[in-house]
């Protein structure tokens, strides 16, 4: 396929406004050589100047991109056809204004697309785009609300399991115990009773670890920063927790940034065991920022299914991650999560 | 021996006290909230004070908070932390502040009711009862370290029954060897971690938990 030539706009329009020039001047020479009559070279520059114009526009246009590309482009050709007329009025021997009435119909034409141009989203989105915009925005005012109900139900569970079924369980135990220490001289109920107790103790310890599945006690208690500091006493490497905030984002975000933190203490852990692990949690534009940096190998794979695990629990809160892990440099977790 | 119980759940609280009384503790007072807890201390002076961690109004670590408050206004009395769960920051707060006899339980505990009554005499005479889910965090977080990994599997579990705050006699009994081959393994244990070696059991637990606290 042969090269296509390609003409540098700046080259043409000023080759154009040079060679009108020289004509121009050319043909007042020539007018001056021959005598100096009537001053008919104004014709010959009146001829010269639209097509200038007119390149100008297209020239001037370019700087725009879009709908105003066209408008910049619309506009000087309208100068440049008003600015004509008013010239052929003015060399015709004025008199009664004429070009006004072309001049207005004129601006009403622009006016006209200087309103489309500017309202063409809006005009277009009436129709299917409309609905589509509002529907995005029912369904994230409804998840988000269906988030904070689910989120404060589970608490609710929680704390119902706490102080329902499990003080049962344990006020059950205790009972039981009674009757053991009570029966000393039919040693086969004692061992019924025995065994009865240890099953008690046994669903017990399932509804706590149930519980502390839901939210930890000390989250509901304290708040994000002691949770973090929780989580670090469990961690071999050694946690420190750094917090800037004040008060405390909503239950949903809480419950979610806690998992999140839980979550990446437990892949520093698993990859960069007994690495010193610091967790920094600040706000900022309506947004809870949480950091976790290990000073581990780094080199983390972000398709891992601990990071992948991670993004999706951030992701269902309408948040943000970024994993910066370069080989031999640690591993930096920033999520921020959206708290209004 | 004589204690007071603060506990908001009637049915555990009479379950305790019934226990308590049935096996020869004499139960002064009850209270369903913190400053119940010291109004009864205020005015029974007891040895010690079994105290729920999630009391009224907020139920969240109400419990802790008047513990901590109680145990610096009166020196020597002894706290029972009774929860429903395991919580370190908890148990850091407590033995950090104060001095007297300390003791973190989950309640279920109480129903071995043996072991709960050594617990509880423990912690009135200044010594130290923690849960063994409590201890059993406390390594968890520190079993990273070289100095633990270099414990044999007998000595672990010696280390452990020391921080959940039992004797000599009382490790012996649990593991079924004589008092003389405990003796051996905790020496052996201090001076693989560096801990001082002291006699007081009390001590001897507070320095195995600071140990098993202390970071990085």
């Amino acid at each position: 396929m042969p090269a296509r030539r390609h003409y540098d706009p700046d080259t043409i329009f000023a080759t154009q406004a040079a060679v009108s020039a020289a004509m121009g001047f050319f043909v007042t020479l020539i007018w001056g050589l021959t005598g100096a009559g009537t001053f008919w070279p104004v014709w010959v520059w009146f001829g010269l100047a639209i097509p200038l114009a007119i390149n100008f526009s297209w020239w001037y246009s370019r700087q725009f991109v879009g709908r105003r590309k066209w408008l910049a482009l619309h506009m000087s050709l309208m100068a440049t056809a008003s600015g004509a007329l008013i010239l052929i009025w003015l060399l015709s021997g004025g008199g009664g204004f004429w070009p006004g009435i072309p001049i207005v119909c004129l601006l009403v034409l622009l006016a006209c697309h200087l309103f489309l141009s500017e309202n063409w989203e809006r005009l277009l989105a009436s129709g299917r785009e409309k609905e589509l915009t509002q529907r995005v925005d029912q369904l994230t005012r409804t998840r988000k609300g269906a988030l904070e109900a689910q989120a404060a139900q589970l608490r609710q569970v929680e704390r119902d399991l706490h102080d329902g079924a499990q003080s049962r369980l344990v006020a059950l135990s205790m009972q039981l115990a009674r009757a053991e220490s009570k029966l000393d001289d039919q040693p086969e109920a004692k061992e019924l009773v025995r065994q009865a107790r240890a099953e008690a103790g046994e669903a017990i310890a399932e509804l706590r670890d149930l519980a502390r599945g839901i939210a930890p006690p000390v989250l509901a208690d304290r708040g994000l920063a002691e949770a973090a500091r929780s989580l670090g006493t469990r961690t071999p490497g050694g946690v420190t927790v750094e917090s800037t905030l004040e008060g405390r984002p909503p239950p949903v975000v809480e419950t979610g940034a806690y998992f999140v933190i839980a979550e990446s203490l437990t892949n520093a852990t698993k990859h960069a065991p007994n690495a010193p692990v610091t967790v920094t949690l600040g706000e900022g534009d309506g947004q809870l920022n949480i950091v976790v940096r290990d000073e581990g190998p780094g080199g983390a794979d972000p398709r891992g299914s601990g990071l992948n695990g991670l993004k999706h629990r951030v992701e269902a809160l309408d948040g943000r991650m970024g994993i910066s892990s370069p080989p031999g440099g640690g591993t930096v977790i920033r999520v921020d999560l959206p708290c209004e | 021996m004589r204690v007071v119980i603060v506990e908001d759940q009637a049915l555990l609280r009479e379950g305790i006290v019934a226990l308590l009384r049935e096996n020869g503790v004499e139960v002064v007072g009850q209270a369903e909230d913190a400053p119940g807890l010291l109004r009864l201390i205020n005015g029974h002076k007891p040895d010690l004070a079994i105290v729920d961690v999630r009391l009224p109004p907020t139920f969240t670590d109400e419990g802790i908070k008047a513990a901590i408050e109680a145990r610096g206004d009166h020196p020597g009395l002894g706290i029972l932390i009774l929860s429903q769960y395991v919580e370190p920051v908890y148990t850091s707060e407590l033995l950090a502040n104060g001095s007297g006899g300390v003791g973190y339980l989950l309640k279920e505990r109480v129903a071995d009711i043996p072991a709960f009554l050594d617990a509880i005499g423990r912690v009135a005479e200044g010594g130290t009862a923690l849960d063994r889910e409590v201890v059993a965090e406390l390594v968890q977080g520190k079993s990273g370290d070289s100095q633990l990994a270099e414990l044999t599997p007998r000595e672990s579990e010696v280390l452990s029954l020391m921080a959940e705050g039992r004797t000599n006699a009382g490790i012996a009994e649990t593991l079924v060897v004589t008092p003389g081959a405990v003796e051996k393994h905790i020496s052996s244990i201090f001076s693989k971690l560096d801990l001082p070696a002291t006699g007081a059991d009390h001590r001897r637990v507070l320095a195995v938990l600071t140990y098993l606290q202390a970071t990085v």
